[in-house]
């Protein structure tokens, strides 16, 4: 690989990683305030992602549009599926593991819901959504769509960081995940802020779900990219956004990179190896937040 | 072969599958992701020593379940000491590195063609037989102290530990089980669809199992083999297109872990001492 | 010196810049009670974790019985004889009190998980013996009557005995009690205070008792150690340290409107 190349697949697999991020920060702000996996968020994504789709090849919508929409119809689905998967096993207290177990139920359900609309086969997002293609300096011809998902990830995030650190709602949340049951002791409305850390949530997924369709292509499936949400969060640490969000990147730039070397076949293989090496490396994630069981 | 009798035999090869992920998940509170991976190593390596090596049915079935031990067994040894969501995490990358070998080593596995050609070997007897010995040997563990060690280290870890359990030993002993049965299971499978291809044993497999275990209640055996026979059952019997099936079988999913958070049969167990008692109390009658 | 069980050296935890504790030394003699005294946050529990290896040292060293344990996990800990409670109590979840306690008993099943599969004999009579030996030590905590009572739903009084029953399961040598009067009442803590002296004497154990209580500590210690901010300031027999003018400055002197 000459230099050009390399640096083709850097922009390639940061934009990857930022799609990645972008849906492993939405996965991550659940896990952090509800303490289990949200898989269902997979589901948010698909139903977004075609949302989109709806968007732009039937009402011809363009970019930013079709973004937006992508992100109303995230938070709308999240929080529905609070309401149906979630609401009840939460007021009854009961075990996280339930949660779980629900989230995934729902994963599949929103899966065949878009079945049953689009059939189980491979759309795409309308050729001309985004004119140019590419953007061409010297040698190097750098694909659009991954520099606009790039811009559209770090405007989200910012967006995101303002939320979290100037807004009411966004430091109720925050501290919602420090510490649940004290935060409703300082007199805050937890089931509110639950609520909105599904928006939140939701709203990221919707974005992560139009340009993952835009930067690949749909089929009902989509929504099983949220294990990349699922093992960035994990790899991320516990409680630290900006850890899942540089675990998701490395995760992007690892694949692009494995895909142009080795090819897709192997790279589950080789990312088994390197997660479990990281893992008895770090066991404590990116962050670096340690955890100890107080007795 | 009756339609009831061949649906009856996948039903009995994957409940063997649901124990595994009963003792696992259900048990110990162990989410392992990867699951089906052993469900398909046990498949694949009992189906290719039989059809290219020419070894027996029986002695590629214990082969393919000792492989699968030994393989959880350094799988365990990576993630089981370590955070809980670690132990998915490493699972969940075991299960995508087993299915993209599946699918890349063509020359021995068939790629993602699959691998055709099996025998037909798994007999309505076997299968029945293997479940009845499966349920008997989580019965048998679940009378013996390892019941009380699952459920000390599912709902205090810490509190276990100074009590004495070793709790990786406790968590590596679950798991090597758990992939021995899961591993003999996809034998039984492979010998009954007599075909194998890797996208069976995604994540999406194993998440099945483990809703299956919730559903029918993850503390009682026997809700989970209920649990089990009616959720694998339903979609054969549901007449259906497929997505509407699904759908439907979510929504009972969801209503049944909403309505009844401990599963359909919560705690309760089927005992034969009420039955063997209302047996004597006839018999004094008829005397 | 003869009968030393329990010798700490130097111990020292921290906490990223924190330091919990501060070269902590100490002994534990055949058939003592020892205490340690201080207020919240004056590293006592953490000493106790980390003799039960709940977590490592930074520095230091443990020995029981002339052997290095300061690396050993929890559970090797307990295998060796000493057992431990805790502050805030850890029973299981749907466990009734006979369960809870049999628990401690696992290690010891003299058969492997393969014999279980097999539903085995020796299995049930493994569970036979050991129900008699829990049913004992139930007893001696006075808990009889509750044996079969889902252990998290009794008052938090009994938890204790439950928490503590568990803990002699172990058949330990050496008993490590982690505040067992937080919590309770007076009449529970005369209670409680009876039943480690009666305990103390029937199993002739050794015990290590921690607790910010004046009154627990004063009544059954024959030796205090008295931490404060990480550090041990003092130490000696109970009237030693109630005469000990640091002791009175440190602890005391805040915290003797509490008490």
């Amino acid at each position: 690989m000459d230099l050009i190349e390399i640096f083709q697949q850097v922009i390639n697999g940061l934009s990857r990683g930022a799609i990645y991020a972008l849906i492993a920060v939405g996965f991550a702000i659940i896990v952090n305030v509800l303490k289990f996996s949200n898989f269902a968020h997979g589901g948010v994504l698909g139903i977004s992602a075609y949302a989109g789709y709806l968007a732009s090849s039937q009402f011809n919508l363009s970019f930013i549009p079709v973004v937006l929409i992508g992100m109303v119809t995230g938070a709308i689905v999240a929080v529905l599926v609070e309401f149906i998967a979630f609401r009840w096993i939460r007021m009854q207290k009961g075990q996280l593991v339930y949660f779980f177990v629900t989230s995934v139920t729902m994963l599949m359900l929103l899966e065949q819901i878009l079945v049953i609309r689009f059939g189980s086969f491979f759309d795409t997002y309308p050729y001309d959504l985004i004119k140019v293609k590419f953007i061409n300096i010297g040698e190097l011809s750098i694909s659009v769509t991954y520099l606009i998902s790039l811009a559209v990830t770090i405007v989200a995030f910012g967006l995101l960081i303002y939320v979290f650190k100037k807004t009411k709602i966004g430091i109720a949340i925050r501290a919602a995940s420090n510490d649940m049951t004290t935060t409703s002791l300082m007199g805050i409305n937890t089931g509110m802020v639950i609520i909105a850390a599904f928006v939140v949530s939701g709203m990221m997924g919707g974005i992560s779900g139009v340009l993952f369709g835009i930067s690949t292509s749909l089929s009902p499936q989509i929504g099983q990219v949220v294990v990349k949400g699922f093992i960035a969060s994990v790899l991320g640490g516990l409680g630290s956004l900006t850890g899942v969000a540089v675990a998701a990147v490395a995760l992007g730039l690892i694949e692009v990179f494995l895909v142009s070397t080795i090819g897709s076949g192997y790279s589950p293989v080789v990312i088994f190896a390197l997660m479990i090496a990281f893992l008895l490396l770090r066991p404590q994630g990116f962050a670096g937040v340690s955890f100890t069981d107080k007795a | 072969m009756d339609f009831y009798i061949v649906v009856g035999i996948g039903i009995a090869a994957n409940s063997i599958a649901v124990l595994g992920t009963f003792m696992l998940t259900g048990m110990n509170g162990l989410f392992s992701l990867g699951q089906a991976a052993f469900m398909g190593l046990g498949a694949y390596i009992s189906a290719i020593l039989v059809v290219n090596v020419g070894l027996p049915f029986a002695v590629a079935i214990l082969i393919s379940m000792l492989i699968c031990s030994a393989l959880a067994f350094l799988v365990g040894l990576a993630s089981l000491r370590i955070r809980q969501d670690f132990f998915a995490l490493v699972t969940f990358g075991f299960g995508q590195a087993v299915i993209a070998f599946f699918q890349e080593y063509v020359s021995v596995t068939g790629g993602a063609l699959g691998f055709s050609n099996i025998p037909n070997l798994t007999t309505p007897t076997l299968a029945f037989v293997s479940l009845a010995v499966g349920i008997f040997l989580v019965w048998g563990f679940r009378r013996s102290h390892f019941l009380r060690d699952s459920l000390a280290i599912r709902s205090n870890e810490l509190a276990a530990k100074v009590a004495g359990i070793n709790v990786f030993k406790h968590k590596m002993i679950v798991f090597i089980i758990a992939a021995a049965l899961t591993a003999y299971a996809g034998s039984l499978m492979a010998f009954h669809t007599r075909y194998v291809e890797p996208k069976m044993y995604g994540w999406i497999t194993t998440v099945t199992w483990i809703i299956i275990v919730f559903f029918g209640g993850r503390d009682s055996l026997t809700g989970t083999m209920v649990g089990s026979i009616l959720l694998l059952m339903a979609p054969e019997l549901l007449r259906f297109t497929t997505a509407y099936r699904i759908i439907l079988y979510c929504a009972i999913i969801l209503i049944i872990i909403n309505v009844r958070p401990k599963g359909l049969f919560g705690t309760w167990e089927l005992s034969i001492k009420p039955l063997l008692r209302l047996f004597k109390r006839k018999k004094q009658e008829v005397s | 010196m003869g009968n030393e069980l329990l010798r700490v050296e130097n111990l020292t935890k921290r906490f990223g810049g924190l330091c919990a504790v501060d070269c902590f030394c100490g002994t534990l003699e055949a058939n003592q009670i020892k205490g340690i005294i201080g207020p919240n946050g004056a590293g006592k529990t953490t000493i106790l974790n980390m003799i039960s290896g709940v977590y490592p040292p930074t520095t230091g060293q443990i020995f029981y019985k002339d052997q290095d344990i300061t690396k050993f996990q929890p559970h090797k800990i307990n295998h060796l004889g000493i057992a431990r409670t805790f502050q805030n109590i850890r029973l299981f979840q749907n466990m009734t009190v006979l369960e809870t306690v049999k628990t401690a008993y696992s290690w010891r099943a003299p058969y492997s998980a393969i014999e279980t599969l097999f539903s085995s004999p020796r299995v049930q009579k493994f569970e036979r013996e050991i129900e008699e030996k829990s049913m004992h030590f139930i007893d001696m905590v006075n808990l009889k009557d509750c044996a079969k009572s889902n252990a998290q739903s009794l008052p938090y009084g009994l938890q204790r005995r439950v928490e503590i029953a568990r803990a002699l399961a172990s058949e330990p040598t050496v008993l490590l009690l982690d505040e067992p009067g937080a919590g309770l009442n007076q009449t529970e803590v005369r209670d409680l205070v009876e039943l480690i002296r009666r305990l103390f004497i029937d199993l002739s154990l050794s015990i290590l008792l921690i607790d910010h209580r004046m009154d627990v500590i004063m009544q059954l210690c024959e030796w205090i150690y008295v931490q404060d901010f990480g550090e041990c300031i003092s130490q000696g027999t109970p009237e030693q340290i109630q005469n000990d003018p640091i002791v009175i400055k440190a602890y005391l002197g805040e915290e003797i409107n509490n008490a």
